[in-house]
């Protein structure tokens, strides 16, 4: 386990700055609620075979008491690293997300089923989409009873959506709560 | 001179024997005379003397000689006597006209030369009445002249000594009729400006009357009237313009007067129509002149009221006549005037203007606001904000918009027809047949242009074009003070002023005009529409700690996010759009509000817009608002209080997982959403963790001195108890706007309360008063007794009242002591309490 270099902190935040936007900074300097100390610290980002953890301090210090072989994880994993350099988010994140998510997606109840199982959302089953939400803005997909289902990138501008096709798609598919099971092995 | 003489001796002779008192009265008389002539003519003395010794011996011998004849003599004389007594009456009536008469009769030519000036003086005095007088006058001058006459042939008779008086009196005359003559100019001069003045009112009446009875034969008379206002005198030339302001209203025609075409000059016309061309021109040519009078006078002061007045009248009558653009110009220019009576009149004449589409077709609407328009670009969005209300006054048609969809669908089908039918026509039809096809569609077309020339009702479509031009002109308006409000707010940066509303008169109509027509602004320019408001209102990305550099007052930014939601509620059917950052915005707005410096209306109708009626809630942001409005109601007054509980109680009713913060469970399980703990001071509602507090402010409200909030809140607590799916029982279905307006009413109602307490203070001094006779009591019954009880009773009572003064004295140390030690007391409960919540904190934090 270590600390992000420069340029892997750059990549990690610029895809968290596009789901969250100026609550980023929210994200990185609120009191950590978790381990046993008693003053609240902060969290921080460490990598552990090529994944990237979201935990408090607390958490890390007792962490370095373990052997790195035998270190299976670290707080929440908020994405991985490919073996080309690119980072990706992966469903873990989705918690965090949805609490700092300066753009929303509303879906309809008879829709959700289509975009848990990894399918892309058409304007069709659109119920709601935050105002002024731009093309290519991260999106977090929520159900119509506020529950975060996953995330994905707007294809489309709020305004854009009102004349788009019914079967025109506005937000492109990244991950999904459906995953946990689909992908058990890869997740684990 | 002989007569006379002979008169008077027959009545000495006679008189004597019958009458003796008589005789002295005669003799008196008779020597007066006798004594002044005699005086003054010694030559005429010696003629007397000769004649009255004949006469005497004539007389002497008749008496002796007829006694019957003496008798009817004596009855003859008396009654002359009785004649020359009543003769003398009328004389005295006619004194005036008699000394006039002596200044004619007399030989000096420069004394005619007066009794000339006299006269010339009268005949003045009867041009300047009016005609009727002059007639009556004329009439009584021709019965003195007659007079005259008569009395000049007895004055000829009359003795020469007598003319020596006149001529005293004639001079005395003369000088009197100096003063009365410039006493008279003077008067003249008065009469002048009044007689002037009705002249011209009775000019303008007969005007008036005869254009109103036959108006083409007297069409040139309005040149007439036209002149007249040019007078130096302001009454004349406001009347004139009254009056030519009733004569214009009741002549112009329904029609619009257009000019002339060379062709149909040329043609010759017959008579009438030559008469009515004449009568067109000739009153157009008068009201330019009359229109161009009004606007130079609106400049001036004393005429501006009064000009505008006119001009507002002319507009409301004739909207459809010439000349209709200049007059819109000035109204439109005095809608911002700073005289109040002037911008009201324009103001209700374009309203006016606006709801009667009927007489001008909409085609005066159009104009009216475009120059409007103008005016505000003019004059830089710093107009009075009545100016623009004006708008609200507007009326367009709901179909504006569908019905061009359903052309748009048409055109199409239209087309297909078309061609098909062309395709089929070209093969048989030969170029005989192709030649009369043309002649009867040229003639169709002809006959449909003439039709629509004639009749008076619009078409569909020019009344759709008419008023989407007016749509245009009035967003351009409105957003053009948008705009103008946002880049004065990025300029002026960090000032503060002084009186909020100051920058931006124009604002709050503005949105609130832009409210009511939402529903037709077009959904291009929804998105910079919705970005401009989002500016206004203070939002900005960054939740940074730094100040915001918008001028506007919390209200003007309240105002904003009810106009945002308006307009997204209006095009709901087309939008699925969450307003999320005017959420944020209102979440913020609600610490910001004030009571005395901010409107609490505006909130409650922002509560009301955005949460009451919203039928979209997200969960975790109700929760939040839900957390905030609670806290809200505790700490402002009992009409706020009410407006945010029932928003909140609606809020809980529709998400009924937030019933948990009912509860006393801290934490919120995986509700919570990663946020532990509550933020008041967040400015996120989704990053305040508003589900992990618990709604603790309810049951001190249940406390409330408003009975009515005490109610609601204990109502609210009861959800607590009920399954998610029961409701509680409604105790008002009152929207929050309503409920602030009732309270807000009851708080006027119990100020009079507050009057009745000085009433018990006076009582209280009238109660002093009595105390202060009891002393005098004493005194005045001390005085009855002795010497010696006197004194023993004042020592008994003036150690009465060192003791009573003692006591007082006793008594106010004693308060001031128990006062000190409760106040320490006090003191200490504080200190206690403040250390208990200290330690509460604590727990609270662990």
């Amino acid at each position: 386990m270590r600390a992000l270099d420069e340029k892997e902190t750059k990549m990690v935040f610029e895809k968290l700055f596009k789901f969250t936007g100026p609550n980023l900074k929210h994200l990185l300097e609120r009191p950590a609620v978790e381990g046993p100390d008693p003053q609240a610290g902060r969290y921080c980002l460490r990598l552990h075979k090529n994944r990237v953890y979201y935990a408090s301090e607390a958490l890390v210090r007792r962490a370095t008491a373990v052997a790195r072989p035998r270190l299976a994880g670290v707080g929440t994993p908020i994405g991985k690293f490919t073996h080309g350099g690119a980072f990706h988010l992966t469903v873990h994140a989705l918690d965090l997300l949805a609490a700092h998510a300066r753009r929303r997606v509303w879906l309809k109840p008879d829709t959700e089923r289509s975009f848990l199982f990894g399918n892309s959302v058409p304007k069709s089953s659109l119920a709601r989409i935050t105002e002024n939400t731009k093309a290519n803005d991260g999106v977090v997909v929520m159900s119509m009873a506020d529950v975060p289902l996953g995330f994905g990138i707007a294809a489309r501008s709020a305004q854009d959506c009102r004349k788009a096709d019914t079967n025109a798609v506005v937000v492109l598919h990244q991950s999904d709560a459906g995953e946990y099971l689909r992908r058990e092995e890869e997740l684990m | 001179m002989g007569k006379s003489s002979s008169k008077k001796k027959k009545d000495k002779v006679i008189l004597p024997p019958q009458l003796p008192p008589e005789v002295d009265d005669d003799d008196v008389v008779v020597s007066d005379e006798d004594v002044e002539f005699f005086r003054g003519n010694e030559g005429h003395a010696r003629a007397l003397a000769t004649l009255d010794r004949k006469s005497i011996d004539s007389y002497v011998t008749r008496v002796a000689h007829h006694d019957e004849d003496e008798v009817e003599r004596l009855y003859e004389e008396r009654e002359r006597r009785r004649k020359a007594v009543e003769a003398l009456r009328p004389k005295n009536h006619d004194d005036d006209d008699f000394e006039v008469d002596r200044v004619d009769a007399l030989p000096v030519k420069t004394l005619q030369g007066e009794l000339v000036y006299n006269n010339a003086k009268k005949a003045r005095f009867d041009d300047s009445s009016n005609n009727v007088e002059s007639k009556s006058e004329d009439k009584v001058g021709n019965s003195k002249q007659t007079i005259q006459k008569g009395e000049r042939k007895e004055k000829s008779k009359s003795k020469k000594g007598d003319g020596k008086l006149q001529n005293v009196q004639a001079q005395t005359e003369a000088s009197n009729g100096k003063l009365q003559s410039k006493v008279l100019e003077e008067v003249k001069e008065e009469l002048s400006a009044e007689e002037l003045f009705e002249k011209k009112k009775a000019q303008l009446a007969e005007i008036g009357m005869s254009m109103l009875e036959d108006p083409e034969s007297h069409i040139r008379s309005l040149n007439d009237m036209l002149n007249i206002c040019n007078d130096k005198d302001q009454k004349v030339v406001k009347l004139s313009l009254m009056s030519l302001l009733a004569v214009f209203r009741d002549i112009i025609p329904s029609y619009r007067i257009r000019q002339l075409t060379e062709k149909e000059l040329t043609v010759e016309v017959s008579k009438d129509v030559k008469k009515m061309r004449y009568y067109e021109y000739t009153l157009l040519r008068s009201y330019k002149a009359y229109l161009q009078k009004l606007i130079s006078l609106e400049k001036q002061p004393n005429f501006s009221a009064l000009a505008v007045r006119c001009m507002c009248t002319l507009l409301d009558t004739a909207p459809h006549f010439n000349f209709r653009e200049s007059i819109l110009a000035s109204v439109a220019r005095n809608l911002s005037s700073p005289d109040d009576a002037v911008r009201k009149m324009c103001c209700e004449t374009i309203r006016s203007l606006f709801v009667d589409e009927g007489k001008h077709r909409g085609e005066a609407t159009v104009e009216a606001v475009r120059l409007i328009a103008d005016h505000v670009k003019l004059n830089d969005c710093q107009l009075h904000p009545d100016s623009i209300e004006v708008f609200l006054s507007l009326r367009f048609d709901d179909d504006l918009g569908k019905d061009d969809t359903e052309e748009e669908k048409g055109k199409p089908k239209k087309n297909k027809r078309r061609q098909n039918q062309e395709v089929p026509k070209q093969l048989p039809v030969s170029d005989n047949k192709k030649a009369k096809q043309e002649l009867i569609s040229k003639a169709r077309e002809e006959v449909d242009a003439e039709l629509r020339s004639v009749s008076f009702t619009l078409d569909p479509k020019e009344r759709r074009r008419i008023q989407k031009e007016a749509l245009s002109a009035l967003f351009e308006t409105y957003f053009r003070i948008l705009k103008h409000s946002m880049s004065i707010s990025n300029s002026r940066g960090k000032v503060i002023n002084v009186s909020p509303d100051g920058s931006h008169p124009l604002l709050a109509p503005c949105l609130e005009g832009l409210g009511k027509f939402s529903h037709l602004i077009d959904l291009d320019f929804m998105g910079e529409l919705v970005a401009c408001l989002k500016k206004l209102s203070g939002y900005t990305d960054h939740h940074s700690g730094t100040v915001h550099d918008n001028t506007l007052s919390v209200s003007e930014r309240l105002q904003c996010c009810i106009v945002a939601f308006k307009v997204w509620r209006s095009n709901l059917e087309a939008l699925n759009v969450d307003l999320q950052d005017f959420f944020v915005q209102l979440f913020n707005l609600i610490l910001e509000y004030r009571p005395d410096r901010d409107r609490g209306e505006v909130l409650a109708d922002a509560l009301k817009t955005l949460l009451w009626e919203g039928k979209q809630q997200d969960m975790i942001r109700a929760a939040a608002f839900i957390k905030r409005l609670a806290t809200f109601a505790l700490s402002f007054g009992s009409a706020e209080a009410m407006a945010a509980l029932i928003t909140l109680k609606h809020l809980l009713q529709k998400n009924s997982k937030c019933r948990n913060m009912l509860e006393n469970d801290s934490g919120g399980g995986s509700l919570s959403c990663l946020v532990a703990k509550y933020d008041p001071e967040a400015k996120d509602p989704y990053l305040s963790g508003a589900l992990a507090s618990v709604l603790w402010e309810l049951s001190l409200l249940q406390k409330h001195y408003d009975s009515s909030v005490s109610s609601m809140a204990s109502n609210i607590l009861s959800m607590a108890n009920l399954n998610p799916t029961q409701n509680p029982v409604p105790i008002s279905n009152a929207s929050p706007l309503e409920a602030y307006r009732d309270l807000s009413m009851e708080r006027k109602l119990s100020k009079p309360a507050n009057k009745l307490l000085p009433l018990n203070c006076r009582k209280k001094r009238r109660g002093k008063e009595f105390v202060a006779l009891s002393p005098a009591a004493l005194e005045g019954s001390d005085c009855v007794a002795g010497g010696d009880e006197l004194k023993e009773k004042l020592k008994n009572h003036f150690a009465v009242l060192r003791g009573i003064s003692e006591n007082e004295r006793l008594r106010a140390e004693l308060n001031h002591t128990l006062s000190s030690i409760n106040l320490y007391k006090e003191y200490k409960k504080q200190k206690k309490s403040r250390k208990s919540k200290a330690v509460k904190k604590k727990v609270s934090r662990a």
